[in-house]
């Protein structure tokens, strides 16, 4: 009786209450109270009913809740974009398949998404914040910039080149693969000039761990920065389309054809823009200092951090500098990787990368390094925008992939780590809607309707790779 | 019933009878489309494309928003069909049906199953060659069917109106007689969304997505609804207005016939008054006198006025491919009957309540609701004769004359209304003015000789017309035609304009609604499309109109960017011609100028039997109105000679036979009716027809103006009426004993 008091006691210090249901409240602003939803189907989201917690037995374990060990959320692929600048191909999208990223109908409210999400982790006062890859879309200083600033708190300017939009969804385009929000339905008139405007971002309230996606250091997340591409994103050279003979197709190579549109090798639509020096491409380095953080080994941003006394997040930085969109794990990461897992000692443990490790180049063997160390909880990722989780049996562990801000469902994740009556842990994680204040709720609305986007391609996942009690046994040692 | 109840029945029957016409025809009408494309589970939105791989397609269909279903077809068109009877047909349609939700209803027997040799046929082709389910249809290439089932689908109207024949077949059928073993690529789409009013945000995203897929145009269930109402030659929204018309014209005569009617029985009142009853009372009594006259009377009448249309009423709709009405229509004529027996009553009751609250000794004083008889100047009833005396009979109740001079001239109207529409079908039908080209000849002639055929009599205007066929900048398959005139187009083409306005400058574009649809094209967007020679041309899309050409994938623009981009472009000269013009003169002068010009055709149907159905429900509806004519003159007639019984007895007293009595009632009989036919003419010009015709505005501008023989029509069938409204009256009044009329006086 003695003990279940004193675990009540532990309990209350964090999640403000006592017993088993405590911990299973649903915290305010998190997709457990309440979530966007279709009910009927017509492209109109709607306040819907929470979603409760799936219990995600898999690996075992079990018990009841009885300590918090730690809070964290995770924001990923913001993929805060500028826009306007003449290093994008926006007009491959039409192509689908690997192409279908480069234009949203949304892409002008990017920076607003971000801090719509900000504003709604605030409110659940994570202990911290992994933003897991992405954050900028082209590896644009601007960019990069805009999206440090929202996570930072302050004034943040969208705009780019001269005042105002100046781009492909501008209203007298006559381009119909674009969607032009002033003659398109649905119709939001002033709203480029409205996504433009500067605006306040309060910042997170808590720390912030940055990842590296390939969309923060390659050209439209496929190709390095060459004098070339430079060229293109500082110039006043606007690819607006290709010429309608050149008929690349979805099976194209993606990162040679990025190439050389913006090595202008092929024929191409243009027309004038004003330029703007802040658009250039950042090397590795440049990005690791305007983040204010110091590459290890060869510049790459692998690092550890801790929350709380008994959880520490692995950092690990696996884009591909050569270029194209799959993550690679050199085989000194996976040795650093294996030393720090040591170094965690009795922590529990959480290792973040952009790229799923399951889809990396040498991915597998930092998977091993992981089944190898008692403690760890979940691999967590971004980049495939598309929430999913899945158990890693070898480990055991949880493979966690997280849904962008930047597609439906435009969420970000929360993690609470809880110790279990039964000597083991679970990994409670719920999916966290942006608070929709101002254009962020059109960048949803648009995000939904869009046919290329996260709605049709399922992007939200399964309701038990949203909101899910993780649940691990008791470690081995 | 004696006989004024029974005169008044007659009338009530006679306005019940424009009820019931006018909400059968008005309410199959209005509400035909609908129905029809709810039992057929019509589509909210069919695409037509190049054929595409069925699974690529599907793809990007199913990823669109507010999309509840789908499903596709393949169409093959130019197939020959026969039946047994001979009857044969060189453009029938195959629709392959690819499974999935149809899209159609079958109304009788069964839809296409999994049996060999089935066909399912659109309901137009079945009746206009009579087949049944059973019957043997001969396809080209598919050898031998029979009919499995009858189909009703109104996204188009139906044959013969339409000018092919759909038949519906499996793929199975295809397979057996092709010998095809690959997929069948569909090149037809079926969508139907969970909110229809929310289309335009998935054809935004199906536009966004179609890159790849040739000659993409979208159709919306609304847009089918235009498409029929072209189709029809906007004669469905004329005959909509019409029936709103004739319920006003019933009205007005039902009110001012109540009127009479207490006015008439003022002395009884006074009567009634003085014994001491009430007036609440009084008034009671008369409403239930009238409810009791007028619910049977109206019951019938509205009858008789259903059954007289329903028939044709039905042809039109089934022409149309819509559903007729059925039980539903029980509900309009109930609201009909109620709406005629309420107006009935309170016309009745209110005078009667007005009269009965006044002292009983002023109401046995008499006259018009006491207000006392003007004493007509001395010296003047000697002058003009016994129409004259007629004449100042029937004017001496100022009230009762204005009723029934409005009663007749909104009849009358309506009758001069009716033979402008059917004048407006001809039009319709051989001049292109009425649907937006208001050119009629064409020819091709040097620029040199402009000045010559400006010059021949008869013509009004003559310009250069380039066209210019053109791909959309976006390889979106959409063959564009450009039109482009000197100046101001509209002098030869104005189709109606959907949002926006007129262009005004050569950089500038009208383009056609479907154009619009299929490059998300509005007011204040971009046109970019390619000349032949690979050029672009941009123009700034100043409005949308409503073209029928090219499916409305047309622009309207200046002459000038079209010549810059081929210089070497040849135009037509469109030429106008004068109000009345002698075409075959203007045909001979062109032709002696060495330009034999060719003539512009009209967008609706040339379909007789069609054209006899619209004849068959207008001929209802005018018999209808002209009883309504006939027994307004009868009933001003039957009051006047019922006031002026002493003045009439002492006529006949004095020697006067049957001819003085019709000769005075002929005076007053023309006081109503040559009154009532200028107010007609002045009506119909001033109020009906502009009404009428903007109602249809939404598809092309109407000028519904009667020529001078229609006018001449009415007013002589307004003298008819008169003349028969006199006769009846007079042999009434002429068996009546002379002394009664002396008593009085």
């Amino acid at each position: 009786m003695r003990a279940a008091i004193a675990a009540c006691l532990g309990a209350a210090a964090l999640a403000a209450g006592c017993g088993a249901d405590r911990h299973a409240d649903p915290p305010p602003g998190s997709t457990r109270v309440a979530t966007l939803v279709d009910g009927d189907g017509d492209g109109v989201l709607e306040r819907g009913p929470g979603e409760p917690l799936r219990d995600r037995s898999e690996l075992g374990g079990g018990g009841r809740p009885i300590a918090t060990l730690a809070t964290f959320a995770q924001i990923t692929d913001a993929h805060v974009r500028d826009e306007e600048s003449p290093a994008r191909v926006p007009f491959l999208d039409r192509l689908g398949g690997a192409f279908s990223p480069v234009f949203r109908p949304q892409e002008a409210l990017t920076a607003q998404v971000l801090a719509a999400a900000v504003r709604s982790l605030n409110r659940l006062h994570p202990q911290a914040v992994a933003v897991t890859g992405d954050l900028a879309d082209n590896a644009q200083a601007n960019e990069l910039d805009a999206a440090r600033t929202v996570l930072t708190g302050g004034s943040v300017h969208p705009d780019s080149g001269a005042a105002g939009y100046a781009g492909v969804q501008e209203t007298d385009n006559p381009d119909p693969f674009y969607y032009r929000p002033d003659n398109d339905p649905p119709r939001h008139p002033g709203l480029l000039d409205a996504a433009q405007r500067a605006f306040d971002a309060p910042g997170l309230e808590t720390p912030w761990y940055p990842v590296l996606g390939n969309h923060d250091l390659l050209a439209q997340g496929e190709a390095p920065p060459t004098p070339a591409i430079q060229a293109v994103a500082t110039g006043h050279r606007l690819v607006e389309s290709l010429d309608p003979g050149v008929r690349p197709n979805a099976h194209t190579n993606a990162e040679a054809a990025v190439a050389a549109v913006l090595a202008s090798r092929l024929p191409e639509r243009t027309r004038t823009v004003p330029s703007d020096p802040a658009r250039h491409l950042l090397s590795p380095a440049e990005t690791l200092r305007r983040l204010g953080r110091r590459g290890r080994d060869g510049g790459r941003l692998d690092y550890t951090f801790d929350i709380g006394a008994s959880v520490r997040g692995i950092v690990l930085d696996v884009v591909d500098r050569a270029g194209g969109e799959r993550g690679l794990v050199t085989r000194a990461q996976v040795d650093w990787l294996r030393a720090e897992l040591r170094r965690a000692g009795r922590r529990y443990v959480v290792v973040l990368s952009h790229q799923p490790l399951t889809r990396s180049e040498g991915g597998e063997a930092a998977l091993s390094a992981l089944d190898a160390a008692p403690r760890v909880v979940a691999a967590i990722a971004g980049h495939r925008h598309r929430n999913s989780i899945t158990p890693r049996r070898s480990g055991p562990y949880w493979l966690v992939e997280t849904a962008s801000l930047v597609d439906f469902p435009q969420q970000a994740r929360f993690f609470r780590l809880v110790r279990t009556a039964g000597g083991g842990v679970a990994l409670d994680t719920w999916m966290v809607d942006h608070d929709g204040a101002g254009l962020a709720a059109v960048s949803r609305e648009l995000a939904y309707l869009d046919a290329q986007g996260g709605r049709p391609r399922g992007f939200a996942g399964r309701p038990e790779d949203r909101d899910a009690r993780l649940w691990l046994p008791p470690p081995s040692t | 019933m004696s006989r004024r109840r029974r005169l008044a029945a007659a009338g009530i029957a006679a306005a019940s009878i424009v009820v019931g016409t006018a909400a059968t025809v008005g309410y199959g009408l209005a509400t035909g489309f609908d129905r029809a494309a709810r039992k057929a589970d019509l589509p909210d939105v069919v695409a037509h494309f190049d054929a595409e791989r069925r699974s690529a397609l599907d793809a990007r269909v199913r990823a669109l928003p507010n999309l509840a279903s789908r499903s596709y077809r393949r169409e093959i068109g130019g197939v020959r069909l026969i039946d047994e009877r001979g009857h044969f047909l060189r453009r029938g349609t195959i629709h392959i049906v690819l499974g999935g939700r149809r899209g159609y209803a079958i109304t009788s027997g069964h839809d296409l199953s999994r049996r060999p040799g089935e066909v399912v046929i659109e309901r137009g082709l079945a009746q206009q060659w009579r087949l049944r389910p059973g019957d043997p249809l001969t396809l080209e290439g598919f050898g031998d069917l029979h009919v499995a089932g009858i189909a009703l689908s109104p996204d188009n109207v139906a044959f013969p109106l339409a000018r092919t024949a759909r038949v519906y077949v499996g793929v199975q059928e295809v397979r057996d007689a092709f010998d095809v073993r690959g997929e069948i690529r569909p090149d037809i789409a079926l969508l139907w969304l969970r909110d229809p009013t929310r289309a335009d945000i998935t054809l935004a995203q199906a536009r966004v997505t179609s890159f790849g897929i040739g000659s993409l145009s979208f159709v919306t269930r609304e847009g089918v609804r235009v498409l029929l109402s072209e189709a029809a030659g906007i004669v469905i929204s004329l005959l909509v207005a019409f029936s709103l018309v004739a319920l006003l014209a019933a009205g007005t005569m039902l009110a001012a016939g109540a009127h009479a009617d207490v006015q008439r029985r003022l002395g009884a009142i006074g009567v009634q008054r003085a014994l001491g009853f009430k007036p609440g009372a009084i008034a009671a009594r008369h409403a239930r006198e009238a409810a009791l006259v007028a619910l049977p009377a109206a019951s019938s009448g509205i009858a008789v006025g259903a059954l007289a249309v329903a028939g044709p009423s039905s042809s039109l709709l089934g022409a149309l491919n819509e559903q007729p009405p059925g039980a539903a229509l029980a509900l309009p004529l109930l609201t009909g009957l109620a709406a005629v027996v309420a107006l009935v009553t309170v016309a009745a009751t209110w005078p009667a309540w007005r009269a009965a609250r006044r002292a009983p000794a002023a109401i046995l004083r008499g006259g018009d609701l006491a207000r006392p008889r003007r004493q007509a100047p001395r010296g003047r009833s000697a002058r003009g004769g016994l129409l004259a005396l007629g004449a100042r009979f029937s004017l001496a109740s100022r009230g009762r004359w204005l009723a029934s001079v409005l009663t007749i001239a909104v009849s009358a109207g309506v009758v001069i209304l009716m033979l402008a529409l059917a004048s407006l079908l001809v039009r319709l039908r051989d001049d292109p003015g009425t649907v937006g080209k208001r050119y009629e000849l064409t020819t091709r002639l040097d620029r040199s000789l402009l000045p010559d055929v400006q010059g021949l009599p008869g013509v009004r205007a003559a310009a250069p017309r380039y066209q210019l066929s053109a791909a959309d900048s976006f390889r979106l398959g959409q063959p564009v035609r450009l039109i482009g005139y000197p100046g101001d187009h509209t002098r030869f083409e104005a189709p109606p304009l959907a949002s926006g306005r007129r262009l005004h400058a050569a950089d500038e574009a009208e383009v056609g609604v479907g154009l619009a649809d299929a490059l998300g094209l509005r007011p204040g967007s971009t046109l970019a499309v390619q000349a032949s020679g690979g050029e672009e041309i941009r123009f700034r899309v100043a409005g949308v109109v409503r073209a029928l050409e090219n499916r409305g994938r047309v622009a309207y623009v200046r002459d000038t960017p079209l010549l810059a981009a081929d210089p070497r472009l040849a135009p037509t000269l469109a030429i106008r011609l004068t109000a009345g013009a002698d075409r075959a003169e203007v045909v001979a002068g062109l032709t002696a100028l060495g330009a034999p010009p060719a003539r512009v055709g009209g967008a609706t149907t040339s379909n007789a039997q069609f054209l006899g159905i619209l004849a068959a429900v207008l001929r209802g509806v005018g018999l209808a109105i002209g009883l309504v004519c006939l027994y307004a003159l009868v009933q001003a007639l039957a009051i006047t000679a019922r006031e002026r019984r002493g003045a009439v007895a002492v006529l006949r007293a004095s020697g006067g036979d049957q001819t003085t009595v019709a000769l005075v009632l002929a005076g007053a009989a023309l006081a109503v009716a040559g009154p009532a036919a200028l107010a007609a003419v002045v009506l119909e010009r001033a109020a009906l027809g502009p009404l009428v015709g903007s109602f249809a505005a939404g598809f092309a501008s109407l000028k519904l103006v009667p020529t001078p023989a229609q006018v001449l029509l009415v007013v002589a069938g307004l003298i008819a009426l008169a003349a028969a409204a006199t006769t009846l009256v007079a042999r009434r009044v002429m068996r009546e004993p002379i002394v009664v009329g002396l008593r009085e006086e």
